[in-house]
């Protein structure tokens, strides 16, 4: 019996010719110390100058307590293949001498995103979303050699618990292998000890394998699947990626032109596993793990935001409204969001309420005054009744003489 | 003795006005620094975006502003009216080398071979008029678990019934649509399709069919209703899929025209679902025959404006892509032919096709010259699965969503589509921060205005109390003074009158002097 094939085999190629057709989104946001090269890195990244280097304004200007939001838009080409590409800057992180909280704007900015797009699509019409929610955070780590230190611990639990977070090693031409290897442990012990949940690459063949039996007459798929799973677990173990970044090109010596940075004693080469994670990370970032990026933000972090958004509205009450009344095809709402931790407003508002004190005190003061000009008020008037009343006594007296006298 | 009772309580009222508590209010030492924030804001971000557009590389090519514009001039449905977005800028640039990020459509492929695919399909049309029979060709599978208990058992029973009580049951009369669903998997070259066959039994084999379809519509709409509620879930997985997909509408071969209950229910459903019209069982028309029905039928939908489903078409396809795609639009409704059975090849003995063998010839199944059999399955699964979902998802969900949410009282509020624009955000946050600050201001003045103007009223009352009771007690003393002064006075007269009568008067003066 022989038949024509039923067609299914064609789906994923349906699958491929409409994502194609559609186009893709990545926010990538990237965070660490000014002078880390992380604007540098995205431009070696995109191989474009996506953002360029902080013009040095930033830099003289007198320290600001705040960390801002830097946000660049693009939409790249490459192979008729439309990227819209955001990159999130957080210039003033960790640049103060105070660093308290300064992972807050980055926090409020992940979750304003994943908080914008839950209330449209809570809309009736919602054909068009705008969709800024984090797909991966890059966190530069100093290549000091040893250690985290606090504010990077802190900060990379905050942003691990809402968005895909991967920690790199800026910089990484200043240590040598020896010293990157015995770093690069240390803050894996860290990570682990914190229980930091940074993205590591989807090990799923073995899943896979075990749902299609029949999947032995199809050596390819095996062998891709293999191959996947090792490149997946070479990602792994190589992480924290140690990254330098750069957008100029060097004769490599053999004739071939390559990204690097050129020191007396040497090329370090961009795109050389020798020299750096940059391959590796461009894998996870783009040409291997970039859906599941995005699907594992969507599927994880977004409905993690949505659930504990949700569940703090109407409490037990949701379960009420679920079985109850049928009402379930009503979205849930969600309770506003709360003004961010600008410590300027803080002091705006205590300034206010210092205001009030003091012109409390100064009428106090002055009912006080008040007070006190009664009392003697009251004295003197007091005497002023005294002495009529002297003179009534004085005079009793007399009429009381008189009587006598009369008598 | 008076006066020390006013006094008394001139200075139990002063206790009290000095009791009157002030609203608690927190002490802070830092100062007010009002011009400082709008310094800061003002210099912000702006800059920086401005500059990436000057500073185009010129290796890089300005791709047109396609994604810029689209966004600003998209047509929307009536009910979302974006509002006015904050200026921002795009950068748009073409790279020449390997990035990599185009490699996101193969990310997909595999993946979607990881997670398997599926389709619902709803299949109506007459009893016996070979739904199953062309499932299981399409599919190369058996659908019919229930040969024996699904069209042969109904009508006899219905007919026993009309014999034994001489008149029609409900059940003969009026329709009796059921719905029956039944799942498989199916593989191919490690690609796996989940599909399900949800049949309606007994439409429009009635006598009166009036109102068939409705049990139809309802499991359509109970489908999206399912999948609306798994979405406003707290913890949602909306994996499972149960919405129709797509609905095979089988015509029967007259030749004639559509009746009035096709058209009813063609009407009824192309807006809930993606409408294929087959012409079942072709194999009783000539070729003429056929395309004279199919023009006839597509007269009668446009007149009725029912809308079958249309491949979409891509910027990025090929004239070759383009034309298949016309070619399955306008070749709807597809006249196609059924067959469970094998018979030989009648060019190669060596081999049994699908097909139906009639004493003039073999029909082949699978033959495009012979029927649409092969059009419907690229439309249905081989090229257009993926789009009937999309369309169901996108467009036909969305909009019984919409009406859904509109009529349950929803209102729209088109205020939350917007671009995120870090210095509206901080504006935003700041116009927050100033309407708390001055409600804050407002209810402290509020409180201490109130507070004041009391105890000045207590204070100015017991003032004016003090003055009252004074004058109260001063004008009793004045009296009293003056009473006794006239008691003294006259005491003074009647002593001196006595002394005058008296003689011991004269005598002490005449004494005295």
């Amino acid at each position: 019996m022989t038949t024509q094939s039923v067609g299914i085999a064609n789906l994923p190629n349906q699958r491929y010719k409409i994502v194609s057709e559609r186009g893709g989104t990545f926010t990538i946001m990237v965070c660490g110390e000014s002078g880390l090269g992380k604007t540098t890195f995205i431009n070696t990244l995109f191989q474009t100058t996506l953002k360029h280097a902080d013009p040095h304004q930033r830099r003289h200007l007198p320290l600001k307590k705040t960390v801002d939001i830097d946000l660049t838009r693009a939409v790249l080409e490459e192979k008729n293949f439309k990227m819209r590409v955001n990159v999130i800057d957080t210039p003033g992180f960790g640049d103060n001498v105070n660093n308290t909280k300064a992972w807050q704007t980055l926090v409020d900015f992940i979750d304003d995103q994943h908080d914008s797009y839950m209330r449209q699509e809570q809309q009736p019409h919602r054909e068009v979303k705008f969709d800024l929610r984090v797909h991966v955070v890059l966190y530069f780590i100093k290549p000091t050699g040893h250690g985290l230190k606090p504010l990077d611990i802190e900060t990379m639990k905050k942003i691990s618990s809402r968005a895909n977070l991967i920690p790199v090693i800026a910089k990484s031409d200043t240590l040598t292998l020896q010293e990157l290897q015995v770093f690069k442990s240390r803050i894996r012990q860290v990570i682990e000890a914190q229980e930091i949940h940074i993205f590591t690459p989807p090990l799923d063949f073995e899943n896979n394998s075990n749902n299609k039996e029949a999947v032995s007459t199809d050596n390819a798929t095996t062998n891709q699947d293999a191959t996947a799973a090792e490149h997946a677990r070479q990602l792994i173990e190589a992480m924290p990626f140690a990254i330098i970044g750069s957008t100029t090109k060097y004769d490599n010596g053999q004739g071939t032109q390559v990204v690097a940075r050129k020191y007396p004693w040497g090329l370090v080469e961009v795109e050389n596993d020798n020299h750096c994670d940059f391959r590796k990370l461009r894998s996870m970032l783009l040409r291997t793990y970039l859906l599941d990026l995005i699907t594992s933000t969507q599927d994880l972090h977004y409905e993690t935001y949505r659930r504990l958004r949700l569940e703090g509205t109407n409490g037990p009450d949701d379960e009420n409204n679920m079985n109850g009344n049928g009402d379930s095809s009503m979205p849930l709402k969600a309770p506003a969001r709360k003004l961010s931790h600008n410590p300027k407003y803080k002091e705006e508002e205590n300034a206010l309420k210092k205001y009030f004190t003091d012109q409390v005190k100064a009428e106090e003061q002055r009912f006080r005054q008040w007070e006190q000009n009664i009392v003697n008020e009251r004295i003197r008037l007091n005497g002023d009744l005294e002495e009529i009343q002297t003179k009534v006594k004085k005079l009793e007296e007399q009429v009381r003489s008189l009587q006598l006298k009369k008598r | 003795m008076t006066s020390q009772a006013s006094n008394a309580s001139i200075k139990k009222e002063e206790e009290e006005v000095a009791g009157v508590p002030f609203p608690p209010i927190p002490k802070t030492a830092s100062s007010m620094e009002s011009n400082e924030i709008e310094s800061q804001s003002g210099d912000n971000v702006e800059p920086q975006i401005k500059t990436e557009q000057e500073n185009e590389l010129p290796t890089t090519q300005a791709l047109d502003l396609d994604m810029n514009n689209q966004m600003n001039s998209m047509k929307l449905n009536e009910g979302q009216i974006l509002p006015d977005q904050p200026d921002i800028k795009i950068i748009n640039r073409q790279i020449n080398g390997y990035v990599g990020f185009a490699n996101l459509p193969k990310q997909w492929h595999r993946k979607s071979i990881k997670n398997g695919f599926s389709l619902n399909l709803l299949c109506v049309g007459k009893g016996g008029i070979g739904k199953t029979t062309l499932i299981n060709s399409l599919f190369n599978e058996n659908f019919d678990i229930k040969d024996n208990n699904n069209i042969i058992p109904e009508k006899p029973l219905d007919l026993a019934n009309e014999d034994e009580h001489g008149n029609e049951t409900d059940e003969g009369l009026h329709s009796n649509v059921k719905i029956e669903t039944i799942t498989k998997t199916i593989e191919e070259n490690g690609v796996r399709l989940k599909l399900t066959v949800v049949d309606a039994p007994g439409f429009g084999d009635a006598i009166d069919n009036t109102n068939a379809w409705e049990p139809i519509i309802k499991e359509i709409n109970s489908r999206y209703d399912q999948y609306l509620d798994s979405e406003n879930k707290i913890n949602r997985n909306l994996n499972d899929d149960n919405r129709i997909h797509a609905c095979l509408y089988f015509i029967e071969p007259t030749a004639h025209w559509l009746k009035q209950i096709d058209l009813e229910f063609c009407s009824m459903i192309h807006e809930k679902c993606n409408l294929i019209p087959v012409i079942a069982k072709s194999d009783i028309l000539t070729d003429e025959e056929i395309i004279r029905f199919k023009e006839r039928i597509n007269k009668q939908f446009v007149e009725r404006n029912i809308q079958t489903f249309k491949p979409p078409v891509y910027k990025l396809d090929d004239k070759e892509t383009i034309d298949v795609a016309n070619k399955l639009y306008e070749s709807l409704p597809y006249a196609v032919v059924g067959s469970n059975d094998f018979v030989t090849d009648p060019t190669n003995p060596e081999k049994t096709i699908r097909g139906r063998e009639y004493p003039w010839g073999i029909i082949e199944v699978e033959n495009e010259s012979q029927s649409d059999f092969i059009l419907l399955r690229d439309l249905l699964i081989k090229q257009y699965l993926e789009e009937l979902h999309e369309r169901t998802n996108n467009v036909l969900y969305e909009n019984y969503r919409s009406e859904k949410l509109i009529n349950l009282g929803i209102k729209q509020d088109n205020s939350v589509f917007k671009e995120f624009d870090p210095n509206m955000r901080q504006e935003e946050e700041k116009k927050l921060h100033e309407a708390k600050l001055a409600k804050l201001e407002a209810e402290m003045k509020n409180v201490f205005q109130l507070k004041v103007s009391e105890k000045e009223k207590k204070l100015q009352k017991s003032e004016t109390e003090l003055f009252a009771r004074h004058k109260e007690m001063k004008d009793k003393l004045t009296k009293q003074l003056k009473a006794l002064e006239e008691k003294k006075h006259q005491l003074e007269m009647s002593i001196q009158s006595q002394a005058q009568s008296s003689p011991a008067q004269p005598k002490k003066k005449g004494f005295l002097r």
